[in-house]
């Protein structure tokens, strides 16, 4: 019975491409990738209290990665992938060491610094990024000979990708160096006094996200099949930013939520004309407003409420 | 007359609707078409007035009684000027919509994205923009309204060396369109022997490129060629007394830009397609219907739109309404006579426009003035 919920979602999981229309797999596709990346971001956010403002720039270099190794160098697309991760762990060490000294507002400022300059150099590197037009012609994934060309065979790539990265940052987050984390993030100052190096902490971290936003860019740059720079700016950043606060930072599963609010509200206000970015503007207002703990902390709270077992449990644990 | 921004049509337009029916009268089946343009974000300046070109098309087509008496039914969706989200609507509109044709993309990454989406699917595809890339060659159902960047830099020059008879000149340009023109200006100035004496660049969403623009008037070119999508290149160059003439290449020649110029709109010369206070003798019917409806001028964007909702309506009709989407892309590959300018989508490049099909016109108080000048001659 404890895992009854969990069934009961891998089932509705694995109905979905067999109910849904194409375009709506599509959709769920593109939140795959946004759970992905916003999982580094939440990552950051959830443990460690750093807003990092410039994950487009991994996920940039995942993409291009895979798109000039695969297209240009004609080499197998695991190359390209691997290239992105080795990539985005170089910048981030050379870079997170120096800027993850910084802390609140500075730091936010700086990862979004690295967002402004890397989207500059993706349109300045023609050589590589192709520019402004890009490197169209990316070939399709293929895993054991399976060519993964349609929405619905994605699908059941990058969400098990997403779910298996939550289950990581889950596992991470319930060890010594999850406790650790958490002790930086509550209470640095004490922190140190238990010998916990936090320079060193950070930069875990911030290599981990880095590793995910590439993964991620380097997944989408194959499902489309095209890359340009319009999809790594810092509108982009803010966007995998809105993963986690939207759907609840404290909780790694939280990403999977925002990740499907980002990706599938904005498409369902379209219907309404050119006023849905207003209106998916005011959306987001009301959900930081309304659940500060995410909409993660608003399902936990509806669960609580209307399952009988957790129900119980809960009167159980205030009657203590 | 340029749009003036009330309440009214600021509101209007948020609330634009994204499906376009056919009113009430014909019974008969609509034939389903798809609009992927730019109508928020960077590319709204040439994606809204693409839009009511689009729009005015369907109605005029519909009024007339369709397609073979079927109606068009247009479904227009907003890429928000991102090509990721372009692929998912070109999704949408092809395998859940079944749409026979596609209007737009507004921008060259969309139009790259959503091709290789549609162009498998046989789909026809009307962007609102030059051939980028040599492989879009291949995407046969893919057709350009627009002339390509090549050809938009051979037009520049084409002006400056044989009408303005100079060669000391200097560019402007941004960093994403006017990077790929600039490329090309160098490229065929083998052709023209022109002599560059500055090339500045500004960040796309710039605010102020004063200091390039210093840059350019040290060097005291004839001529200061400004491409890109932006009024603020030429406010600052005549706010630090730039007098040498401007000329702009066809992204900033709509009477919007002109506003957002200011008192700066004053001598700016555009190598563009339809000058709608003195049009061309096949363009005055478009103006015209144009202007009772939206009660102000069309420029090349609005034409361009129109042309290729009537190309495709024109292929359709030749096809047949029932026609697969590779039979009516197979014919509209082909010569068409459009308001914009005469294409033939069966040429290499799939747009087929020429030096010849370029108008020159020069901006005098907020308006454009035809100049008498034929490229390519």
């Amino acid at each position: 019975m404890k895992y009854s919920g969990y069934i009961l979602l891998a089932i509705v999981w694995l109905a979905l491409p067999f109910v849904l229309e194409r375009h709506a797999i599509d959709l769920l596709v593109f939140c795959g990738f946004y759970a992905v990346a916003g999982a580094g971001v939440g990552f950051l956010l959830g443990q460690g209290g750093i807003v990092n403002l410039g994950q487009a720039a991994f996920y940039g270099l995942g993409a291009y990665s895979s798109a000039y190794c695969t297209v240009q160098l004609g080499l197998p697309a695991p190359v390209g992938i691997l290239t992105g991760v080795v990539v985005s762990l170089c910048l981030a060490f050379l870079i997170g060491r120096p800027i993850l000294r910084l802390s609140g507002y500075f730091l936010a400022l700086a990862t979004l610094a690295l967002g402004i300059i890397c989207s500059n150099l993706f349109y300045e590197a023609e050589f590589i990024t192709g520019g402004t037009l890009g490197i169209p012609g990316v070939p399709k994934l293929s895993v054991l000979g399976f060519a993964l060309d349609t929405p619905t065979k994605f699908y059941f790539l990058i969400w098990p990708v997403a779910v298996l990265c939550v289950l990581s940052m889950r596992s991470l987050m319930s060890s010594r160096i999850g406790l650790a984390m958490q002790a930086m993030r509550d209470a640095p100052e004490a922190a140190m006094v238990l010998a916990i190096d936090i320079s060193r902490l950070k930069l875990w971290m911030f290599l981990i996200s880095s590793v995910l936003g590439s993964v991620a860019g380097s997944l989408f740059a194959h499902y489309v099949g095209f890359v340009n720079v319009d999809s790594f700016g810092v509108e982009r950043s803010i966007f995998f930013l809105l993963v986690p606060v939207i759907g609840g930072a404290a909780s790694p599963a939280g990403v999977l939520v925002g990740a499907l609010f980002v990706g599938l509200v904005p498409e369902a206000l379209s219907v309404l004309g050119d006023i849905h970015r207003v209106l998916f503007g005011l959306a987001l207002v009301a959900t930081v407003v309304f659940f500060p703990d995410g909409l993660i902390g608003l399902l936990k709270r509806l669960a609580d409420t209307c399952i009988p077992a957790r129900r119980q449990a809960l009167k159980m644990e205030q009657s203590r | 007359m340029p749009i003036s921004l009330t309440r009214r049509t600021v509101l209007g337009a948020m609330l634009a609707p994204a499906i376009i029916r056919p009113t009430l009268g014909h019974a008969a089946e609509p034939i389903r078409l798809g609009a992927i343009l730019s109508a928020t974000g960077p590319g709204a300046g040439v994606g809204l007035p693409q839009r009511n070109g689009v729009l005015l098309a369907v109605k005029a087509i519909n009024e007339k009684g369709g397609i073979a008496g079927r109606p068009i039914e247009l479904l227009v969706e907003d890429d928000g000027s991102n090509p990721d989200a372009a692929v998912t609507k070109a999704n949408n509109l092809i395998f859940s919509q079944k749409v026979k044709a596609i209007i737009g993309p507004t921008l060259t990454a969309s139009t790259l994205s959503v091709g290789g989406v549609a162009d498998p699917e046989k789909i026809a595809v009307m962007p609102f923009t030059g051939l980028g890339l040599e492989m879009e060659k291949q995407r046969r159902s893919v057709f350009h309204m627009l002339p390509t960047q090549d050809l938009n830099a051979r037009a520049l020059l084409e002006f400056v060396t044989k009408n303005m008879k100079t060669r000391k000149v200097a560019v402007l340009h941004d960093s994403a369109y006017g990077n790929i023109v600039m490329t090309k200006l160098k490229e065929v100035n083998a052709t023209y022997n022109v002599d560059f004496v500055a090339a500045e660049k500004w960040e796309v969403g710039a605010t102020d490129v004063t200091t390039q623009a210093a840059k350019i008037k040290a060097t005291a070119p004839d001529v200061v060629l400004v491409i890109g999508n932006s009024a603020t290149p030429f406010r600052n160059l005549r706010q630090i007394r730039m007098n040498a003439p401007l000329m702009s290449a066809l992204g900033t020649a709509s009477y919007e830009y002109v506003r957002a110029m200011g008192d700066a709109a004053d001598n700016i010369i555009f190598a563009e397609f339809l000058v709608a206070e003195d049009p061309l003798p096949y363009q005055k019917d478009f103006v015209e219907t144009f202007h009772k409806e939206y009660d102000t001028f069309p420029k090349t964007m609005e034409a361009s739109a129109w042309d290729a909702v009537h190309a495709v309506a024109a292929g359709i009709a030749k096809a047949g309404p029932d026609a697969t989407p590779a039979a009516i892309s197979d014919a509209i590959r082909g010569p068409y006579a459009g308001a914009m300018a005469k294409f033939d989508f069966s040429a290499p490049d799939l747009t087929g426009l020429s030096l010849s099909s370029y108008v020159y016109s020069k901006l005098e108080k907020g308006k454009f003035t035809r100049v008498p000048f034929t490229a390519g001659q």
